[in-house]
């Protein structure tokens, strides 16, 4: 009989970010070139778990996905009762950069979901001397919300489940339910207030439309992914943004949506193995040297 | 060949899908409120009891009050019940983001039953309604 464990072994780190002290859960998988995965807004690193379970990819691919504070198993830091969770580019950068220095991670590539797309391309505009490439799923320079987010955060609606019930519209009618229904238990199990203040930088932001152009794929490869069926980040949002960064790739998945690595992720493997090898490829600027 | 429903047809099916449908009783079970469904200029107004649809009456009516409304095109809704819609047509925010729809109203009371009422809607798309 098959060994029921899995691969994925979890950890905690500890960091500081700006002034506040943060203890970060981790999963890790694979060994060979580093590949630090970050989660949608509202979620956590088991959008992952699929990935970190294919011996097709962590035969030759680390991959490591954490939990940004707040979410998953890393918890708000101390005083958090007080505090209204509203994240910002600026702080998502930092604790991103602090746990690649913390994990002792060397230039590994950075492969984010959605808000976690948003900052990979920040990350290449800002600061590409920390990574190897850029995966962006479900990524572009900015959407402005298509719903209220204060929806998600008041005393006599459960934000968990009406927060499920809303993103259930970005996931295809192809994905398997057990699949399905594992990604919006994520959402379900969200803290009280986490979404929101995470969408609160996604749909307030607009700070990366200036900074594409900057983007220089000759050194940091840059592929962009969009599921068909993502009603956040529509394959013409994509689109525009990959038409803004000089060099990029796009790939625009069928039968997916915005959690394409958690809610299909059978239709995902080959898009996902065509990413690794884009952003695997030799710089341009070599190869003509 | 499957039957050609209209409107009123497919809601009376939806209707009937829900009792059996025992999560769904369940999760609606505080749900005790009457909706306007709107397609082209067609009214429909629902008044769920505990969960179950109790009586449907059709429009047009100037007097029947109603919680919220979905309001629709009639091409659009008919692809959201296909089995496996088109991208923008695969939820009722898809119809209202690429303007194929619209819902107003007391948002809060749908926000409060949001799964109740989409997994409701969804059952249009069941195959003689199973």
């Amino acid at each position: 009989m098959k060994s029921s464990i899995e691969p994925i072994v979890g950890r905690y780190v500890n960091v500081t970010v700006g002034s506040a002290r943060q203890r970060i859960y981790f999963e890790e998988a694979g060994q060979g070139r580093p590949v630090v995965c970050l989660h949608t807004a509202g979620a956590d690193t088991r959008q992952w778990r699929s990935v970190l379970n294919d011996e097709a990819f962590t035969r030759s691919h680390r991959f490591i996905a954490f939990d940004m504070p707040w979410h998953g198993k890393s918890p708000p830091p101390e005083g958090f009762e007080t505090e209204e969770y509203l994240l910002s580019t600026e702080t998502y950068m930092e604790t991103v950069l602090a746990f690649c220095r913390a994990a002792g991670l060397e230039k590994p590539l950075l492969a984010g979901c959605s808000m976690g797309g948003r900052i990979a391309l920040q990350l290449a505009a800002l600061h590409p001397e920390s990574f190897s490439g850029f995966i962006a799923i479900e990524a572009s320079d900015f959407q402005p919300a298509w719903y209220d987010i204060d929806w998600f955060h008041r005393p006599d609606a459960h934000g968990g489940e009406m927060g499920a019930a809303l993103v259930s519209a970005n996931i295809a009618p192809q994905a398997p339910d057990a699949e399905r229904w594992t990604t919006l238990w994520m959402f379900m199990q969200s803290g009280p207030g986490v979404f929101r203040g995470d969408l609160s930088f996604y749909t307030s932001d607009d700070s990366l439309v200036g900074r594409l152009g900057s983007i220089d794929t000759r050194r940091t490869p840059v592929h962009i992914m969009c599921g068909e069926y993502d009603l956040t980040c529509t394959p013409e949002d994509a689109q525009r943004t990959a038409a803004s960064i000089k060099g990029s790739t796009l790939a625009i998945m069928k039968d997916l949506g915005h959690f394409p690595m958690s809610e299909n992720p059978t239709a995902f493997r080959a898009y996902f193995k065509e990413a690794l090898e884009r952003v695997t490829r030799v710089p341009a600027r070599l190869m003509d040297a | 060949m499957p039957r050609v429903l209209n409107l009123r047809q497919r809601l009376d099916g939806m209707a009937a899908a829900l009792e059996r449908r025992p999560h769904l009783l369940r999760l609606g079970r505080l749900f005790n409120e009457t909706i306007l469904i709107e397609v082209d200029q067609e009214e429909f107004y629902l008044t769920f009891e505990k969960g179950r649809v109790v009586e449907i009456k059709e429009g047009p009516s100037k007097k029947l009050p109603w919680r919220f409304a979905l309001r629709a095109k009639g091409d659009a809704l008919r692809e959201f019940w296909q089995p496996l819609p088109k991208p923008g047509f695969h939820d009722i925010f898809g119809l209202v983001k690429y303007g194929n729809g619209s819902i107003d109203g007391d948002i809060l009371t749908l926000v409060k039953n949001l799964r109740y009422f989409k997994e409701f809607m969804a059952l249009g798309r069941k195959e003689g309604f199973s």
